[in-house]
């Protein structure tokens, strides 16, 4: 009960958030420098009657803030408005390009968590040996630089000079294996993996080396605890405190970054899209704002605050479910 | 005592291997403890209390290591060396292995309470299942019969619904209580000896009597003998039967309870009980220890005690003593570190007494009512000793 009232007092929080994320967001897109119907005709010589024609059309010559409370109606029916460059539902678009953004993200978390957490306690276990300095530089490396560079190395080590995968685009499992040619669901899962490989590495480090760090301190620290202390006393193997009782402990944190770190991973993700030719949420938003597509901009913009949104209270509430000291504030 | 001890320690020597140099945190320690009683550890932070008691378990961390002496258990070694035949220093081959230790020692004969209850327990596993869980490792037992056995030890020690408190977590409990939850954890796993670390230091004075009545109550009951590791001689008196008061990581007296209040043979104890209130006496200001106590990487010369020791002459700085005999109490040798006693056959009396600051304290001050309490507690002290 106490956690179903925490998630719902959690959601209902969320609202001014999301109310401000849209207000900011269209004010910012409606400030902007340039004209999008000037942009759209591309520096064509057309009557001033014509363009203000277009503007009528598109609502753009009614006041702001009846333009948002139109937006927001609309919004709330799930349409995001009609992007004016390419004349298609903003909708449509983000439903489209969605799909290969959160395979990316999702896939690149996977690969930090999955390399991260063992390597984290093998240095943590290992503390001020040769394997946890190696550790130490990895992830020195690993934070420091930019996903886009690791992205380009990748490419040509892995694509140019080996050959061993793709360099570009994805092949996404959720289409048939006819639709790429492939002989069957097999090849189909072979291929994603293959594709996926280099672009998930390049999103995946960053978050890899932050949570490898974490998780090092977070363990020694917890390996330190009188909780430890006292398993040990009590003869409970050294393999079962590490398993359980340091490490139950030591995940609180974890969770935390992950949560926090979508939105890095979010923006890493419109760079890696760009570098490996991918279709996503990521690439559309470079393409949106270089159009000045302010409907598209928005959307996007919106969709990727909200989704941000629920990373925190996704994360809240694993929190909750996790750490028992954490209230749900209906008790002291 | 004829009886053979249930734990036999001697000359233990446990050493930490810092950047700084050897911290000598247990230097040549020894002592009994008897089946059924309770013994105290007595010190001031840093004397080595906790490392002694730990080397016991042989839970002593990198950089430390217990370096010398022996540790016998009901006939088994704990920790033991001999002479190999290159004359190094080996493990003796009788001594238990680290799984030895850990699956017949930990838990099942030599349980824990530890000092701070609030850190002790894993604070996302409810009380519970952390009760549980040493009880299946260290007693054969089913998992149901585990849980209730759990449930029992909690409503044991005095813990309320138990049954619901059994799926609570750490943080809903209050110090006392875990500090109950703690020792029905020692108890349920059925040791012979428990090693009760400053178990009610962390506890506010209320709550440490009703745990120290419910200790009382309970070794009583089960016969579990007790080390009870504490820097607070008011306790001692509560609990112990025999004390052993340990100065820069030596034992310097060892006696039965009483008779280390009453004839006490070595200025540190003395200075101990000096500096504590206490109810039979009256003063105007508590008497604390001059100094503070040197590290344990440069000891002293002679013996350890002798700059902060009123009663510190030239020989003191010179002869290192042993733990002697010096009286016998209650069947049970009393003994201490002090060359002012005769059997120690030193040159004491004819040596000079070394101004060190500690004997001067409690005189120069022109005060009449100073001087004269100090008089009075000396002569005091000496009538025993005669």
């Amino acid at each position: 009960m106490g956690l179903l009232r925490y998630t719902a007092f959690r959601v209902v929080q969320a609202i001014p958030v999301l109310i401000g994320i849209t207000v900011i967001t269209f004010i910012l897109a409606n400030l902007a420098p340039g004209d999008p119907v000037r942009l759209m005709l591309q520096g064509q010589e057309v009557d001033q009657e014509v363009i203000e024609r277009v503007e009528r059309q598109y609502g753009l010559d009614r006041p702001l803030h009846e333009r948002y409370v139109t937006y927001m109606v609309n919004l709330l029916q799930g349409d995001l408005g009609h992007s004016i460059h390419r004349d298609r539902p903003v909708t449509d678009l983000l439903i489209q390009r969605a799909g290969p953004t959160l395979l990316l993200v999702i896939s690149a978390y996977a690969f930090a968590l999955v390399t991260a957490i063992p390597l984290g306690i093998i240095a943590a276990t290992r503390r001020n040996e040769p394997t946890d300095h190696v550790s130490r530089i990895v992830a020195l490396i690993g934070v420091s630089t930019p996903s886009f560079w690791i992205g380009i190395m990748l490419i040509l080590i892995f694509a140019i000079q080996l050959g061993w995968l793709p360099s570009s685009g994805l092949v996404y499992p959720w289409r048939s294996p006819a639709h790429y040619g492939y002989s069957g669901y097999l090849e189909l899962a072979f291929q994603t993996i293959r594709h996926l490989l280099l672009p998930m590495v390049a999103l995946g480090t960053l978050q890899m080396a932050t949570l490898m760090r974490v998780e090092r301190t977070q363990m020694i620290e917890s390996l330190q605890g009188e909780y430890v202390k006292l398993a040990r006393a009590y003869g409970v193997p050294e393999r079962t405190i590490l398993r359980k009782h340091a490490f139950q402990v030591a995940q609180l944190p974890i969770i935390t970054i992950v949560g926090l770190n979508l939105s890095t991973a979010l923006g890493g993700a419109v760079l890696i899209e760009y570098v490996f030719n991918i279709n996503g949420i990521g690439r559309l938003f470079l393409e949106a704002i270089q159009s000045l597509d302010y409907q598209l901009i928005m959307g996007i913009t919106i969709v990727i605050g909200t989704m941000f949104v629920i990373g925190v209270i996704i994360t809240d509430i694993s929190y909750a479910y996790i750490d028992p000291r954490v209230t749900y504030g209906d008790r002291d | 005592m004829s009886a053979e001890p249930l734990l036999r320690v001697e000359d233990l020597k446990t050493q930490f291997f810092t950047d700084a140099g050897t911290v000598r945190a247990v230097d040549g320690i020894s002592f009994e403890v008897y089946e059924g009683e309770i013994v105290g550890l007595v010190g001031e932070s840093g004397a080595g209390k906790s490392v002694a008691s730990m080397s016991l378990l042989r839970l002593i961390e990198s950089p430390g290591e217990i370096v010398g002496g022996e540790i016998t258990y009901k006939g088994e070694t704990i920790f033991g060396l001999e002479e190999g035949p290159d004359g190094e220093l080996r493990e003796r081959e009788d001594m238990l292995t680290n799984e030895e230790v850990r699956t017949r020692i930990r838990g099942n004969e030599i349980a824990v309470i530890f000092q701070d209850p609030m850190e002790s327990l894993n604070p996302v596993f409810t009380v519970g299942s952390q009760l549980r869980e040493f009880i299946e490792l260290n007693r054969d037992l089913s998992n149901g019969a585990a849980r209730q056995e759990a449930i029992d030890m909690l409503r044991e020690v005095g813990i309320p619904d138990p049954e619901e408190r059994y799926e609570e977590y750490p943080h809903q409990f209050s110090g006392g209580m875990r500090q109950r939850v703690l020792i029905a954890m020692a108890l349920a796993c059925e040791p012979s000896l428990i090693i009760a670390d400053e178990p009610t230091t962390a506890l506010d004075v209320t709550v440490e009597g009703q745990i120290i009545d419910l200790v009382d109550e309970l070794q009583q009951k089960y016969d579990t003998s007790f080390i009870w590791v504490t820097h607070d001689m008011g306790v001692v008196a509560e609990i112990c039967d025999r004390v052993n008061v340990m100065y820069l990581g030596e034992i310097v007296e060892q006696a039965p309870v009483d008779e280390l209040f009453y004839d006490t043979k070595h200025p540190y104890t003395d200075a101990l009980l000096d500096s504590m209130p206490r109810p039979d006496r009256t003063v105007d200001e508590l008497d604390p220890i001059t100094g503070v106590m040197p590290e344990a990487i440069s000891p002293p010369s002679g013996c350890r005690f002798h700059p902060r020791c009123p009663d510190a002459r030239k020989a003191c700085k010179r002869i290192h003593p042993e733990n002697r005999e010096v009286a016998r109490a209650e069947g049970y040798p009393h003994r201490a570190a002090c060359i002012k006693h005769d059997v120690f056959g030193s040159d004491y009396e004819e040596s000079v007494p070394i101004e060190n600051g500690a004997g001067a304290d409690q005189q120069t001050p022109a005060s009449a009512t100073d001087g004269g309490r100090g008089e009075s507690e000396r002569t005091d002290g000496g009538e025993h000793d005669e």
